[in-house]
């Protein structure tokens, strides 16, 4: 019984205070990729710019970890039972992804564009060779040039 | 090639979707499921019990039996009723069992049938009777159930259970004790029609024995007046109105024929307890306690 009721009130934590840090998070991201609109990050290897007019090349990399709640563990739990798209950690790897990208971005500062960008994740905590998912890292980076018009 | 500094409007990787929703249709079938197979697991009792063998069943109980026999105490008492249940095995019935009784110190007014032929008979009950032939008539009752098997079916879903893992894995499996473990044996329970049933049996038992049915009833009689039946008190809550009960037995008593005479008395030395019981360990707390321990080996 009491097990039970500890379970509830995981799940019952886990589930606001998850939504609630999931919503602010997401408010900060829009904000901060607002801002940094006019710094593109790319994949490709190069740009066609002079290499002449390339003031400095320097790599940057931004990583976040970010932690599912109790709520959502559960979700996916069951979702691993009956199969199919694992929707309750989707938003854990784009917040991820996205944090990353927005933090190497921070790195480069004032760099016109960053390219050759690749975004790696590995699950890390006690728990990432087991069953489950404990936390998730996203770390992305990238060469950012700074370009002399 | 133009870069244009714009933000997507819409986030592809994540589905909108209600988490809840979700969690709750997921829960739902998860718990419908295991209410499904929790009825189909009782349907299954009637069909897997005709099945298991005596020697499948002795088995399927060895995980709880081997230490509680480590349990039992040579008195005399135990051997009385070891020689009594011997006797009307051998004489009156056919059970394909081995019969061994244990003797439990407790208050309860009872006695149990368990898996593989072990009766626990409380010295409760010891305690109360008056004539070997009501004693016999609570041990023929008990044999009775094992007849018709419901000691196996009294244990419900636990049992499909413990035949599989028995049958799979072996009794001496670790799998085998965690599956004992996880399962009351406590938990019996017998319907009206299986009390009367296993009612019936001993009575055609005691008139072979004995050669009449004097002191059948007498247990019955008694229990009114112990209106308090413990927290064991399933023997009588399950069993049919004593009265009813009583009834039943004489009226087959009547259409057999079956006649009245004396009661055999107790040997002196069964009767008092007390020089039996003083030099013993203080009683379990919980009657069944002593099946516990055996369950945690």
């Amino acid at each position: 019984m009491y097990d039970l009721i500890i379970f509830l009130i995981l799940i019952t934590v886990g589930y606001i205070a998850g939504t609630l840090a999931e919503k602010r998070h997401y408010r900060s991201i829009r904000k901060r990729e607002n801002a940094f609109l006019n710094l593109p990050a790319v994949t490709m290897k190069s740009v066609d710019y002079p290499a002449k007019e390339v003031k400095s090349a320097q790599m940057v990399y931004g990583s976040a970890v970010i932690s599912i709640d109790y709520f959502k563990r559960m979700l996916a739990g069951l979702r691993n039972i009956f199969g199919g798209t694992v929707k309750s950690y989707e938003t854990l790897i784009d917040r991820a992804r996205r944090e990353s990208l927005l933090r190497m971005k921070e790195m480069a500062g004032g760099a016109t564009v960053i390219v050759n960008v690749r975004i790696e994740t590995s699950t890390i905590g006690k728990r990432a060779n087991k069953k489950g998912v404990g936390c998730l890292e996203a770390i992305a980076y990238g060469t950012a040039l700074t370009i002399e018009r | 090639m133009k870069y244009t500094p714009r933000q997507a409007e819409s986030n592809v990787n994540v589905t909108p979707t209600s988490p809840i929703r979700e969690f709750f249709v997921l829960m739902g079938g998860l718990l419908g499921i295991m209410i499904l197979i929790y009825i189909l697991l009782g349907l299954a009792v009637n069909l897997v019990v005709p099945h298991i063998s005596v020697d499948l069943e002795e088995k399927m109980a060895a995980p709880f039996i081997r230490s509680m026999c480590a349990q039992d105490t040579d008195t005399i008492r135990q051997h009385y009723v070891q020689a009594l249940i011997d006797d009307l095995q051998g004489r009156c019935t056919t059970l394909p069992y081995h019969f061994q009784v244990h003797v439990r110190e407790a208050p309860t007014i009872n006695a149990l049938a368990l898996p593989g032929g072990h009766i626990i008979v409380f010295t409760g009950l010891l305690d109360k009777v008056t004539s070997e032939n009501e004693l016999a008539f609570v041990l023929t009752h008990e044999m009775g159930h094992y007849a018709h098997r419901d000691h196996l079916r009294g244990l419900g879903r636990s049992v499909v259970f413990m035949t599989i893992s028995a049958s799979l894995f072996g009794p001496e499996s670790g799998i085998s004790r965690m599956v004992a473990r996880g399962l009351g044996m406590t938990e019996m329970t017998f319907s009206r029609n299986q009390e009367t049933q296993a009612d019936e049996f001993a009575l055609k038992t005691l008139n072979c024995a004995y050669g009449h049915v004097a002191g059948t009833t007498d247990f019955f009689e008694k229990i009114p007046r112990e209106q308090n039946p413990g927290r064991f008190g399933h023997y009588f809550a399950s069993h049919p109105e004593n009265r009813q009960r009583i009834s039943h037995l004489r009226d087959i008593s009547r259409n057999r024929g079956f006649k009245l005479a004396d009661r055999k008395p107790l040997p002196e030395a069964i009767k008092q307890s007390e020089d039996t019981s003083t030099e013993k360990p203080s009683p379990p707390a919980h009657p069944l306690s002593c099946i516990s321990p055996i369950i945690d080996n």
